[in-house]
């Protein structure tokens, strides 16, 4: 069993997007554990070391992701996890070349299909674990 | 399945020294593989924790209540009947799991695990540690391998362990089989509570919560509740809360010590235990059942041959486990 969370860092309010992944996931067949809103960087891995999941995914759209993402990836490091990170909002495409190079696996504009998003956090998983 | 592993002499030396992480490990293999938590598991001493079950409709306000614990137990509200021992030193403060379990979806097994979202401002805070289950399909509104994962909150030495129960009405008896306490959450928003009561939550109850009291109409279930434990023939306290300011919340927390002190002295508490051993091992073979069932199903085989068939496996199995 796939056990994935969807964190909402930041201070917008918007989350309709990350439910919207969070609701495709559960239907690929995964357990996926939603925070809510207004999540501090402290509390997103603070939450991913304690329940253990296979994949963490980040969505933020208020544009503060240069400053955010590589907060959750130290802490985690720190905390001694290496759970893979995907991102999601509306980031620019340098930007998300800069953090894929942090260690962050993929990248997702607003447009991307769910489907394709749960078919490639399986593979993740699946190559994580071999 | 999880991303860094942790071999098994690791996570015995860190749960004994208190370390989270070997904790949250622990969990996934209690999910993972219950036979081989349960196997670890024997190797630790575990704390008399006070198991409280949360129970109700859905929608009462059961997490938004166990964050409101959480607050008023962070302000020092309740007692540590465990670590009276230990007072005067600097950590005085109760160290609380907290299971909380969302259902499955009977078609493709995901979950969508919200309860979380109700207590995150205590997410980073070291004396507490949540964790969510999906049910997996479970009868009685639990995880299949609750029990273990109970076990290795006692292991890591929780005063109290408090676990959620997925929000379903009827029928949801099996938290009385692994909690010392059950608390029957009940809302006036939900005009049929009365109807439920009568469907068997009013004898599972060792406490009940009329929750958003701040809805008047929460005063005509109180008193309808009252009426029929008249006629019944049960004594159970009533607390009033609202869950989100937290009022009437250190009273509950108040009867759930005096609760726990009371069936420490009055042997309830070692029924309790004894009782929840047998659920344990009751668990153990349903699932290896389960497993069995599930490996028979697309056969096509005739009854008495599947019948025979199970039975013949779980003799080999439990020759195999030498248990
Ligand atoms: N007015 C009022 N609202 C409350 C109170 N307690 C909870 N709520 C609200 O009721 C809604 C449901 O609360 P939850 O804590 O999620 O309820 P639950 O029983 O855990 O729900 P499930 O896990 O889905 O069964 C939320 O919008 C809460 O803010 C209360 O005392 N008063
Ligand atoms: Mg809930």
């Amino acid at each position: 069993m796939v056990k994935v969370m969807i964190a909402k860092p930041g201070l917008d309010g918007h989350d309709r997007g990350a439910k919207v992944v969070a609701r495709a996931l559960r239907d690929a067949g995964m357990e996926v554990i939603y925070t809510g809103i207004r999540q501090t960087p402290e509390q997103i891995a603070q939450t991913a070391v304690d329940e253990d999941v296979d994949v963490l995914g980040i969505s933020i759209l208020s544009g503060a992701h240069m400053k955010l993402v590589p907060k959750i990836l130290k802490l985690l490091k720190d905390k001694g996890s290496d759970v893979p990170v995907f991102v999601g909002g509306i980031i620019p495409r340098e930007d998300a070349e800069k953090l894929k190079e942090m260690g962050v696996i993929e990248v997702y504009g607003p447009g991307t299909p769910t489907l394709e998003i749960a078919e490639q956090v399986k593979s993740f998983v699946e190559h994580s674990n071999a | 399945m999880s991303n860094t592993q942790m071999r098994e002499d690791e996570i015995l030396e860190g749960i004994r020294a208190h370390d989270r992480r070997a904790l949250a490990k622990m969990l996934s293999i209690c999910e993972n593989d219950p036979n081989l938590a349960n196997v670890i598991l024997d190797k630790l001493e575990k704390k008399r924790s006070h198991v409280i079950g949360i129970t109700g409709s859905p929608g009462v306000g059961k997490s938004t209540l166990i964050n409101a614990i959480l607050d008023k137990m962070n302000q020092g509200v309740g007692e540590n009947v465990n670590s009276i021992k230990d007072m005067g030193t600097a950590t005085n403060k109760k160290k609380i799991g907290v299971i909380v379990v969302d259902p499955s979806s009977p078609f493709t097994g995901g979950a969508l695990l919200g309860d979380r979202v109700r207590m995150q401002s205590h997410a980073t805070e070291e004396n507490f540690f949540i964790r969510s289950f999906a049910n997996r399909g479970a009868l009685g509104g639990l995880s299949p391998s609750i029990y273990e994962a109970c076990d290795a909150f006692e292991a890591f030495g929780m005063d109290n362990v408090i676990i959620e129960t997925v929000g379903v009405g009827q029928s949801e008896v099996e938290i009385t089989n692994i909690a010392d306490t059950v608390v029957v959450v009940l809302s006036p928003d939900n005009g049929d509570e009365v109807q439920m009561l009568k469907a068997g939550l009013m004898e599972i109850a060792d406490l009940f919560v009329i929750n958003k009291a701040d809805n008047p109409r929460s005063q005509i279930l109180l008193s309808r509740l009252r009426k029929m434990m008249i006629t019944g023939d049960k004594d159970v306290v009533i607390c009033l809360t609202n869950a989100v300011t937290g009022e009437g919340v250190e009273k509950l927390i108040k009867e759930l010590d005096d609760r726990f002190f009371q069936i420490l002295s009055n042997g309830v508490f070692s029924l309790k235990r004894k009782k929840r051993l047998l659920h344990h091992a009751q668990s153990i073979v349903r699932r290896e059942l389960d497993e069995l069932i599930q490996k028979f199903e697309n056969d096509g085989t005739e009854l008495k041959e599947i019948k025979k068939r199970l039975l013949e496996e779980l003799c080999r199995k439990a020759h195999k486990n030498g248990s």
